[in-house]
């Protein structure tokens, strides 16, 4: 069997983290190529279930990042998402789920190499966590197809 | 059945050294939904924008998924092409294979394998995407501009020398706010009055502005580019328009002893005053709670001596009501008084004072015509001590913040007096010289050098009096922390600069957001300094921070070409990334519970309430709208809502989650 | 007993209220039932006693209860709390509902939201002694321990949302399991979306839950998914003072922040 590949996925915000990305990509520093980014306006708008869903989806491990506190685009966004997090991350944990495999971060549209660094560490702690497999996988299993829209 | 385009953009060898273009095209032509995916040296050129072109109108593509740069780059690009080519710009989107693919990670499969993913996402996304219109909406061009200082006459100004309408409102009976107080102003030591007061006889000049002082915001409604102020004129008891301004009234009246705020208290005015001789409008005001009449009901002294019979004793309050396109806020600030420090005497030594009463004190215009003499008895003070951050900067004194002028007024003030007591000696206690801004660090080392002034950098613990002198205490500190005592005539305390003492309620009225200190808080430290988070409204002056009058004059600019830039345009245009409350046929209306936990969850205040009701009028429901002129498509209230009742068009949950499903 | 009897009497008679809404007796001796008064007849039928800890006010924002009019609501603090929470979420206008609070026997009629808000502030805030403990002891387990408890315990889930007709906090009209574009929370009972429901549901409550218990007491399952409602509860009130149902004031802990709420798991 070929070595596990942890699977990666980030919700990011467009503003800080999206764009810092981008610079990363720009100033091309390499990092691990198992993250896939889902691009979101702020994060604010990144609901809780879509982590829970992100698991269900056979993630092993999930990032979530945004501006910097005092930097949101829209004022206040990630200050509501630290407190949705907040609790979130309590009730997980309360329940079981192994809070080390979801990373919270802030990575501002500067901070290419902390992209870079924190998909990294993430993956490189995932890696030996090994695959979350205890984790309930949504009917159908992973890369189950969409139901197709007309 | 949706039918896609994929478009893989090589970026030359950018994506295409890295990423095998052709393998994702192929991977991505196997799509359920993709009717079209090629691959090509460079998407973004005219022949590759062609390329999207002709396959939308040959295909009928209903979406399209280009895989290149980042969307950050090129989106508005793709989107436009598409909309040449007749499909809505809003069925475009972008897979980012350069910066976060190519760029980052080794040649190889793993790598080529992560570009297919990322298409299909956007593929799922884009099957899910629905046509969408920028919102349009129209402009009143009419700003509002509140506050008559030097911020808000250079906003006015600016804005109506572009050509548009202006309302400007003062609250005090003239406007020209603290400018007008000033002796000579930094670091040219121009005269105040003398830059100011023709920009005053302009507002009131100017065919494009409305001025309206003795006024007040009473309220102010609506969003961007249709705003509705409510303005209550507060009564005069003097008809403006018989008002020849000749002054015969403030001749005869009784009260003459009333401390004149312009001469920051240490001058006299009487009950029905212009606030100085330059006020624009120059037309007197009756101060209802100190006149004879309105105390006593006998007195008319002013009616009669009033040869255009202006007096209106039962004049009342006038609410008026204007519609506006932006508002300006430049309501200035306030200034700590000397009762606010318990060490220098609680404001009940007579001379101790603060910088602004120097400044009248040092004024042609003042109640000394320029001649520096003390409060108490009127004597020319021969040591004078000025104390720089009388407040500021000291957190036991719940300010933290520096208020920025007092370092180079302070010098000013002590140049100004060695001008004038040549046998005078000057102290300055300081903490630091903070002289940042053009010419500035020259001016404070001309009052050192030339104009001998004695700098103490130390604080002053305490002052009493002795013999009729001040005694203050103080320490050097770059004298290994020696006690310092000087025999003073005369203190002025530079104390803090706050926010107006009703700024909290003036920034509810306006739906914007304050900071600690009460002062207004622009969109952006950086990138937006001139506007609020409210859409439309603008900021400038010291209501926004402490600031000196060559940055509060740029910021006003600044704001104005803001206005002046919206007004230039009919409509507003924007994207249509806004959050939407579903509507659904009766009898469920919306699914909505109307539990309106968003509202404070907006940043932007864009959650209204919308009743529902039936042909008989009847209320059914009330449920949350979103007014899409002001929402800026966070998408807070979204994640928020428990029933999934608002969505984010653009970033649709449909459409997050099939990305999601996707991998 | 008689109090409260004496007292619905008195409201329906003055017509003060339409309907009275208690327990009555139920099937057995140890079980009651909601009961809706509406007349003086009906209202010798109320009775109160320890098995009554259904949360009534449940049936308040019922449009069938909502056409018998100004109702009156049996209850202690967590049904006073819900009232309270109904204000906030603009759902019971001030003054439209009466709130008769039990207590040692005593009734008291509170008719105004303030009178409420008066009321539970002389009442103990916060979880019980016992419940902290348990909540201790369940978080003092290693986390494989208790993914395995909940795992277990989730799995044994039928998805009858049950606790969600019981919970007078989820009112929405269309639930978000009930959304399927996209599908949220999967239809079938299968475990993920078992875990995914009892977390959704105790986050959409998170701030607003006024820990009546109603939900695991209607877990035909007897699955303690009250615990966790009452860990966000706690977390809610550590990290940011937010407790719900003392106040008419809007201050939902998941809509207000604080620029410098504590946290340190954020790299």
């Amino acid at each position: 069997m070929a070595e596990y590949e942890p699977k990666i996925i980030a919700f990011v915000c467009n503003w800080c983290t999206y764009a810092g990305a981008d610079l990363t990509g720009t100033s091309r520093i390499h990092y691990a190529p198992n993250v896939r980014v889902v691009r979101l306006p702020c994060t604010g708008r990144i609901d809780f279930m879509l982590i829970l869903q992100a698991f269900g989806q056979g993630a092993d491990g999930v990032i979530v990042s945004g501006c910097h506190p005092g930097d949101c685009h829209y004022t206040a966004g990630n200050f509501h998402a630290r407190r949705r997090w907040m609790l979130f991350r309590r009730l997980l944990d309360f329940v079981g789920v192994d809070m080390r495999r979801v990373t919270f971060s802030w990575v501002s549209a500067a901070e290419g190499a902390k992209w870079a660094e924190l998909v990294n560490s993430v993956v490189a702690d995932v890696r030996k966590l090994g695959p979350y497999e205890e984790f309930p996988q949504r009917l159908g299993g992973p890369g189950q197809k969409p139901i197709e829209v007309a | 059945m949706p039918r896609i385009g994929v478009f893989i953009c090589h970026c030359g060898e950018n994506i295409g050294a890295t990423v095998d273009c052709a393998a994702v095209a192929q991977a991505a032509g196997r799509l359920p939904g993709v009717v079209h995916a090629v691959d090509y040296k460079y998407m973004c050129s005219d022949p590759g924008q062609s390329l999207i072109k002709e396959a939308i109108r040959e295909k009928r593509l209903t979406g399209v998924v280009v895989g290149a740069c980042s969307p950050r780059m090129h989106e508005p690009t793709f989107r436009r092409a598409c909309a040449e080519a007749g499909l809505n710009p809003f069925l475009c989107e972008m897979a980012n294979l350069r910066e976060h693919c190519s760029w980052v990670h080794e040649k190889g499969e793993v790598t080529t394998q992560k570009a297919i993913d990322l298409v299909r996402m956007l593929v799922e996304k884009v099957k899910r995407n629905r046509p969408l219109t920028p919102i349009r909406v129209p402009i009143t061009k009419r700003a509002l501009v509140l506050g008559g200082g030097i911020a808000g006459i250079q906003a006015a100004l600016d804005i109506a020398n572009a050509g548009h309408k202006v309302v400007l409102v003062e609250r005090d009976p003239s406007i020209g706010g603290h400018m007008a107080q000033l002796s000579e102003t930094f670091p040219t030591l121009d005269c105040s009055q003398c830059i100011l007061t023709p920009r005053m006889v302009e507002v009131a000049q100017h065919p494009n502005i409305t001025l309206y002082t003795y006024s007040e915001l009473e309220s102010l409604d609506g969003f961007i580019g249709n705003f509705r102020a409510t303005i209550r004129k507060k009564a005069r008891s003097v008809d403006e328009s018989l008002c020849t301004g000749c002054g015969a009234c403030i001749q005869k009246c009784a009260q003459k002893k009333i401390p004149s705020e312009f001469n920051a208290g240490l001058g006299r005015r009487t009950a029905i005053y212009v606030p100085f001789p330059q006020a624009v409008p120059n037309k007197p005001v009756i101060d209802r709670a100190r006149c004879t009449y309105y105390k006593s009901g006998r007195c008319k002294l002013c009616e009669k001596a009033c040869p255009t019979k202006a007096i209106r004793f039962d004049q009342e309050d006038e609410l008026v009501t204007i519609d506006v396109g932006a508002v300006v806020v430049a309501t200035g600030y306030d200034v700590k008084p000397t009762s606010f420090f318990p060490e220098y005497g609680y404001g009940e030594y007579k001379d101790v004072i603060t910088g602004l009463q120097f400044e009248r004190l040092a004024s042609a215009s003042g109640p000394t015509l320029g001649e520096i003499r003390r409060p108490s008895d009127n004597e020319v003070p021969k040591k004078i001590v000025f104390i720089a951050c009388a407040g500021s900067r000291d957190p036991a004194k719940g300010i933290h913040y520096c208020s920025k002028i007092c370092c180079m007024y302070t010098a000013k003030h002590a140049m100004l007096y060695s001008h004038k007591v040549h046998d005078g000696q000057a102290y300055v206690f300081y903490m630091d010289i903070r002289a940042g801004g053009k010419m500035y660090e020259e001016f404070v080392r001309r009052a050192v050098e030339e104009d001998h002034v004695r700098y103490v950098r130390g604080r002053v613990s305490r002052i009493y009096q002795k013999d009729g002198k001040l005694i203050v205490k103080g320490v050097d500190t770059l004298l290994n922390s020696r006690p310092v005592e000087v025999e003073a005539d005369l203190v002025v305390l530079a104390t803090a600069m706050t926010a107006q003492p009703d700024a909290e309620e003036l920034a509810q009225k306006l739906k914007v957001s304050y900071d600690g200190d009460k002062f207004l808080n622009e969109a952006h430290p950086k990138l937006r300094p001139v506007e609020m988070n409210t859409a439309g409204i603008f900021v400038a002056g010291a209501c926004q921070a402490p600031k000196d009058i060559p940055e509060t004059v740029a910021q006003a600019s600044g704001a104005a070409s803001k206005v002046a830039g919206m007004f230039s345009r009919d409509e507003l245009s924007r994207e249509p990334v806004v959050a939407v409350v579903n509507r659904q046929p009766p009898p469920v209306w919306s699914t909505c519970v109307g539990c309106f936990l968003c509202e404070t969850a907006c940043a932007y205040q864009a959650i209204e309430r919308e009743e529902i009701r039936g042909r008989d009028g009847s209320l059914i429901r009330t449920i949350a709208k979103v007014n899409e002129s002001v929402c800026q498509g966070c998408g807070t209230c979204v994640a928020l809502c428990r029933s999934k009742s608002i969505d984010l068009q653009g970033y649709t949950n449909e459409q997050v989650y099939a990305e999601l499903l996707a991998l | 007993m008689e109090l409260l009897r004496d007292k619905a009497k008195s409201l329906l008679k003055s017509g003060a209220v339409q309907v009275v809404i208690g327990y009555a007796a139920g099937s057995a001796t140890d079980r009651f039932r909601p009961h809706f008064a509406r007349s003086a007849d009906e209202a010798d039928r109320l009775v109160f006693g320890d098995g009554c800890r259904q949360n009534l006010a449940v049936y308040l924002l019922k449009p069938e209860v909502r056409a018998m009019g100004k109702a009156a609501v049996v209850g202690g603090p967590t049904t006073l709390r819900t009232l309270l929470q109904y204000a906030v979420e603009n759902q019971v206008s001030d003054g439209s509902a009466v709130a008769l609070a039990l207590e040692d026997g005593r009734v008291e009629e509170l008719t105004s939201f303030a009178a409420v808000e008066e009321y539970l502030a002389q009442r103990p805030h916060g979880l019980s002694e016992e419940d902290r403990a348990e909540l201790e002891q369940h978080a003092g387990r290693s986390r494989e321990d208790r993914w395995a408890y909940w795992s277990g315990e989730l799995a044994r889930c039928i998805r009858c949302y049950a606790c969600r007709a019981a919970c007078p906090l989820c009112y929405c009209e269309q639930c978000i399991t009930e959304n399927n574009q996209p599908q949220w929370v999967p239809v079938a009972s299968d475990a993920f979306g078992n875990l995914e429901w009892n977390v959704v549901r105790a986050m959409h409550l998170a701030g607003r839950c006024v820990n009546c218990g109603s939900c695991a007491a209607a877990c035909p399952q007897n699955i303690r998914i009250d615990l966790l409602n009452q860990v966000l509860a706690q977390e809610a009130m550590t990290q940011f003072g937010a407790e719900a149902g003392y106040s008419v004031r809007k201050e939902y802990a998941l809509s207000v922040f604080k620029p410098d709420d504590k946290e340190t798991f954020i790299r």
